[in-house]
């Protein structure tokens, strides 16, 4: 096992590479620079601002500069928000995008997993039917229209809910509940539907129906026997919505206007703020390959057949 | 006289009805089916695939799979009490500690995410009050008896790690830890290499003999039937066309499809230019299947009133049973024959 | 195979079919039995058919922005100009509550105060508006003289208005008529030089000016803290960014207004005096000469008789009719988007599948390594960057969506590889190339079809995403996301424009959505815990 994950470790450095190279090249390729439109500055100005960031070194050398600021944790300093270096914003936005992230991620899966497992078990009843539309709405509303709609109802309409503030910046607990809910329900449909399906598939399998003629419970049948394989699908596609919760974050800190990396996100790329884009893309990738590898040492956990070798 | 008389009947199978709810209609798997089964005794179930011979003991532990199947007559009486009115609860208790069931593929019939030892000593422990130590103890003794080498380590592996045939021990060892009346041995060797397979069955004929266990072994190779079976019944298109002591059947068979079974079965003093005897044609779809003898298109004695009505079942001799029309008399035919123009009139 | 293609059903003696009939025919059966695939098929049908006769219908131009009619409600039954004068009449009446003249219960007074405070708009304008008039049925409120003559103005403008439209501006070049919307740069420059009298160098650089103006509106729009030397500075780089065939794609497409314009100038007083002296009917269709040889087709109508059904969005442009042409765009781009994965997931996979080993290895640890990116981020930065074109999107999206194809196919080849038709077509001797696309694909095709049908509303959620950022689809053109993203911010105040395309967007995803899972269900019902 620990062999397992070693070498998982060192397999998430060549697409780290990867990342920061493409990002790298990308937003330097492209036409225009963060400095270009000061051109009222004197030559003099202009060439000391871009010795001050390297920029008139040649790419390669900035990008071997780059990568070993990187390598030591230092993201460089903000080109366009003068005063501050990377970590700092990334800093003060992070734990706001994580904090919502997770507890997406949580509802997504309390939820999801419960009534997955519900409706299998209680196939066409009611039980079944009324979380599997709301699964089968989850998938085809959109997030940026949920979370908007969930705004005019909820903020507008009925007042319940203060219409913008985070609830790690001094304002009420209950400023996150419809960005989570808004975050959650994508993925709380696709796990239901997934646990649903799987869950079905695992208790017509021969397995379940040696358990039942040794005459076991139906409650022990589904929580010991069948919940493992079942869970395996929703674990490897846990890799992808820990992806696509990244991106829907974005949206939720548009409209719910939390403080957090999205926004700084769309924000940069719109500025060409090189450091801050690229500094945002590793981050959302470290998160993004960390989570990967926790869902293949869980999965590796739960299947006996997958060998570590 | 026979060794098994109706004081110590184990098992009674009576007129049991399972149907199946297809796309297509409603698919008869099982549309009568009566044997008995006594303490010890070994009954065979014999039939082409598709004849219901797996519904209808998946029916006897109340496993077939619903929706879409459904058990809608028959009774299954055991030592007494008919399962088929048995609480969920009650049931379970039979299930596994009375009547145990072993499956055709051993591959894919253990769970593959748990140890074996897990799965035994959950067995063991359901249905019978002992310590976990005591369950592991009682379940490694059980892997010793069926021959699993070096149980005592073997037991913590995961069933991938088994062969197929070392799979089918461990089914067994599982089966018949708590000691059951009554084994349901599923076509057990199927999935199994040749040589796997006269293992196995010589083990269950062993097992079954040590322990005083009766089995219902389920197969479509008559030859199996010969070595291992006190009684035979053979199945078509979800019904028992002729039930027989197994001496008595090889000897004696009265069903035309029992003989062409028997017929086709290669003989080793045969001459070998002798060309091996085949049923011609295929065993009808058991979906909206007209009153009449299913097998009558592949049988070479077909009289009309085989394709008017399903023939009664016949005692012929000591515990043998026949449904054919040629064992019935002639009043009975032409009886059949006019009822049968009535109804479609 | 023979057997199935005469239709001679093999039976046997009772009757019952002993041949199966092909896959697809049972697939068929499967999913024809679903009745939730059925109609979100006919759905997709109906979708797909509005898309693409949206030329054909008789729908007002998603781009002629009326300003009069900005932000009018969606109605059935009244006009434009009804709707107008509604909404003038609501402004009058709560300015004359404001000012004390129209008098409400106390009651009343207190909830509109609430309802301003919570900025509910709407509810105080109907208040008022149903107040006012009963009032003066009842006759106790009268309109000051002010009121009156904005009232009979509206009214007056109401009914005499009328709205040409250009339907085409050809002009000769070389000797031929040629449509102005398939000149190039220089020749309609020149050609508008010529028309307005001035120089070609000055009409250049007025038309860099526009653009960048346009660009300096964009980008406030999109990130309002820009401000001073930060904004000069952005839009200097988007200029730089946006390159010389897009700077000249948005010239041309200015100078077009601009000849119109002049057209309809031109053309109005001679219409007019045409439909006063009662020579003309409206609405009228006809051509009209302009000076320089200009030929232009027009047509005349009164433009406060129009309806809308949808409303209008925030520049007077009729919402149904850009819904309709979002629509166009969104499936567009979700089939497009969706076959060119397919195509690329599809070569990669089966080069992968077939050929194995060290070729296998190095592309998957590829697709691997691809899964591992945050690909939508990084399709966000392209798109910023690279300039936001529909193109773009395509590509961009197009290029990271193929992974998933590429290891499915892969996985169908590798199994389909041991089957013996396949080592028979190896044994009689057929290539590489032709075994995989002469037998493996075709043999996965049902898969890949089923697959493709799932992936279309992910694509189309992907576009609007973008779209929705305002990094997808630009004006004049609309999506479903971009149509969403610009209602968002006065949602509270005109939440039709919101909830309309909502709704058409998320009807036609719930129906793929079914499609999809029924013909999954149909052709490959073994593979129901796959997303």
């Amino acid at each position: 096992m620990t062999k397992y994950i070693i070498k998982r470790l060192i397999g998430m450095i060549p697409t780290l590479f990867i990342i920061v190279t493409l990002s790298f090249f990308i937003v330097r390729i492209a036409p225009g620079g963060p400095f270009d439109g000061e051109r009222a500055l004197p030559e003099a100005v202009k060439r000391n601002i871009e010795a001050k960031y390297h920029m008139d070194e040649p790419l390669i050398v900035q990008y071997g500069r780059y990568m070993f600021d990187v390598i030591r944790g230092d993201l460089g300093p903000s080109y366009k928000y003068k005063d501050y270096d990377v970590n700092t914003l990334i800093g003060v936005s992070l734990p706001n995008s994580v904090v919502l992230g997770s507890m997406a991620m949580a509802v997504a899966l309390l939820f999801g997993i419960s009534l997955g497992v519900l409706a299998a078990v209680r196939q066409n009843t009611l039980l079944d039917y009324i979380p599997m539309s709301l699964a089968a709405l989850g998938l085809s509303i959109p997030l940026f229209v949920f979370a908007p709609f969930l705004q005019q109802v909820f903020c507008m309409t009925l007042g319940w809910f203060p219409t913008t503030g985070w609830f790690m910046n001094d304002a009420p607990v209950r400023t996150a509940v419809l960005p989570v809910i808004a975050l959650s329900f994508a993925y709380y449909a696709d796990i239901a539907r997934l646990t649903r399906s799987s869950m079905v598939e695992t208790l017509r399998s021969d397995y379940i129906r040696t358990a039942r003629a040794k005459g076991m419970k139906n409650s022990t049948i589904i929580f010991k026997h069948a919940m493992k394989g079942a869970m395996l699908p929703v674990v490897s596609y846990l890799g992808p919505a820990f992806a696509g919760i990244l991106t829907g974050s974005i949206v939720v800190e548009q409209v719910f206007l939390v403080p957090g990396l999205g926004k700084f996100f769309v924000q940069s790329s719109f500025n060409r703020d090189y450091t801050l884009i690229v500094g945002v893309v590793i981050v959302y990738s470290v998160i993004l390959i960390v989570m990967n590898f926790i869902v293949d040492i869980v999965y590796a956990y739960l299947d006996p057949r997958i060998s570590y070798k | 006289m026979n060794k098994f008389n109706n004081a110590n009947v184990l098992l009674e199978v009576k007129d049991l009805r399972t149907y199946f709810k297809t796309d297509n209609g409603i698919l008869k798997a099982v549309d009568g089916v009566s044997f008995t089964v006594h303490e010890g005794e070994t009954v065979g179930l014999v039939g082409e695939s598709g004849c219901g011979k797996s519904v209808t003991n998946l029916s006897i532990m109340r496993l077939v799979p619903s929706p879409p199947g459904k058990i809608v007559g028959g009774e299954v009486i055991y030592k007494g009490t008919d399962i088929m009115t048995l609480s969920e609860k009650e049931l379970r208790n039979i299930r596994g500690n009375k009547i145990s069931m072993i499956f055709q593929d051993p591959m894919t019939s253990l769970n593959p995410y748990l140890r074996i030892s897990t799965q035994m000593i959950e067995t063991i422990r359901l249905h019978q009050d002992v310590t976990k130590q005591e369950a592991r103890a009682k379940a490694i003794r059980m892997l010793q008896l069926v021959g699993i080498p070096s149980a005592e380590s073997r037991i913590d592996c995961y069933p991938h790690q088994f062969s197929g045939g070392m799979r089918q021990r461990v089914m067994i060892a599982m089966a018949l830890s708590c000691n059951a009346d009554l084994l349901i041995a599923d076509e057990p060797t199927t999935a199994l290499d040749v040589t796997i397979q006269a293992q196995i069955l010589e083990l269950i004929k062993k097992i079954s003999q040590e322990m005083g266990t009766a089995v219902i072994l389920i197969t479509h190779d008559l030859g199996v039937v010969a070595g291992m079976c006190d009684k035979v019944c053979v199945m078509y298109a979800g019904r028992v066309v002729e039930s027989a002591n197994t001496d008595d059947l090889y000897e004696n068979p009265m069903h035309p499809y029992t003989k062409g079974l028997i017929a086709s079965v290669p003989k080793m003093d045969g001459s070998r230019e002798e060309r091996l005897f085949s049923i011609e044609g295929q065993p009808p779809n058991v979906i909206d299947l007209p009153p009449c003898c299913p097998f009558h298109p592949r049988c070479n004695r077909t009289c009309e009133v085989c394709t008017h009505a399903y023939p009664p079942v016949k005692k012929t001799g000591d515990d043998h049973y026949v449904a054919c029309w040629l064992h019935c008399s002639e009043e009975e035919r032409e009886e059949a024959l006019k009822a049968a123009r009535k109804g479609e009139n | 195979m023979a057997i199935f293609r005469k239709k001679e059903i093999a039976t046997n003696e009772f009757d019952q079919v002993i041949v199966g009939t092909s896959l697809t025919k049972e697939a068929w059966k499967r999913l024809k039995k679903n009745k939730l695939a059925v109609v979100g098929g006919v759905i997709v049908i109906i979708y797909a058919l509005v898309a693409l006769c949206a030329d054909l219908l008789p729908l007002y131009p998603y781009d002629q922005a009326v300003t009069s009619h900005r932000n009018l409600r969606p109605s059935l039954t009244k006009t434009a100009g009804e709707l107008m004068m509604e909404q003038e009449m609501k402004n009058l009446f709560f300015q004359a509550w404001r000012g004390g003249r129209l008098e409400l219960s106390d009651e009343e007074d207190a909830q509109i105060e609430t309802w301003i405070q919570q900025s509910k708009t709407n509810n105080v304008w109907d208040l008022v508006y149903a107040r006012g008039m009963q009032a003066i049925e009842e006759g106790t409120f009268e309109w000051n003289s002010s009121e009156q003559r904005r009232i009979d103005n509206l009214l007056e403008d109401i009914e005499t208005e009328t709205l040409i439209t250009i339907n085409s501006v050809s002009a000769p070049v070389d000797g031929e008529m040629v449509s102005i919307e398939d000149m190039d740069y220089d020749t309609i420059l020149s050609l508008y030089a010529q028309l307005i009298g001035a120089d070609i160098e000055l009409v250049s650089q007025s038309m860099y000016n526009e653009v960048s103006a346009a660009v300096t509106n964009e980008l406030r729009a999109n990130d309002s803290s820009l401000t001073g030397e930060d904004l000069t500075a952005a839009v200097e780089m988007e200029m730089d960014a946006m390159g010389e065939t897009a700077f000249q794609n948005r010239a041309v497409q200015n100078i077009i207004g601009y000849i119109e314009q002049i057209a309809q100038r031109s053309a109005s007083s001679d219409i007019n005096s045409l439909i006063t002296s009662g020579q003309a009917q409206l609405p009228y269709r006809g051509t009209f000469d302009l000076s320089n040889g200009l030929h232009v087709e027009l047509e005349v109508s009164r433009v406060h008789e129009r309806r809308y059904i949808c409303g209008t969005d925030y520049l007077g442009r009729d919402l149904l009719s850009r819904i309709i042409y979002g629509s166009q765009i969104s499936i567009a781009i979700g089939l497009v988007g969706t076959i060119t994965s397919i195509f690329i997931g599809i070569l990669v996979g089966a080069l992968a599948g077939y050929l194995g080993g060290k070729v296998d290895y190095y592309l998957m640890r590829f697709v691997d390594i691809m899964y591992g990116l945050p690909y939508m981020l990084l399709v966000i930065i392209c798109m910023a960057i690279f300039g936001r074109n529909i193109i773009n999107l395509f590509f961009a999206l197009a290029l990271v969506s193929w992974l998933t194809i590429a290891r499915m196919v892969r996985g169908q080849i590798m199994s389909l590889k041991n089957q013996e038709y396949v080592e028979a077509a190896r044994s009689m001797g057929g290539s590489t190339m032709h075994i995989i696309f002469r037998h493996m694909i075709p043999n996965s095709l049902s898969i890949i079809i089923v697959y493709s049908t799932i992936r279309i509303p992910a694509f189309i959620m992907q576009e609007s995403f973008l779209s929705f950022l305002g990094l997808g689809v630009q004006a004049p053109y609309a999506s479903w996301g971009s149509l969403i993203g610009d209602a968002v911010s006065s949602m509270a105040l005109y939440p039709y424009k919101l909830i309309i395309p909502s709704i058409i967007m998320v009807i036609f995803l719930f129906s793929m959505n079914f499609l999809g899972d029924g013909l999954r269900d149909a052709f490959d019902p073994q593979s129901k815990n796959q997303l």
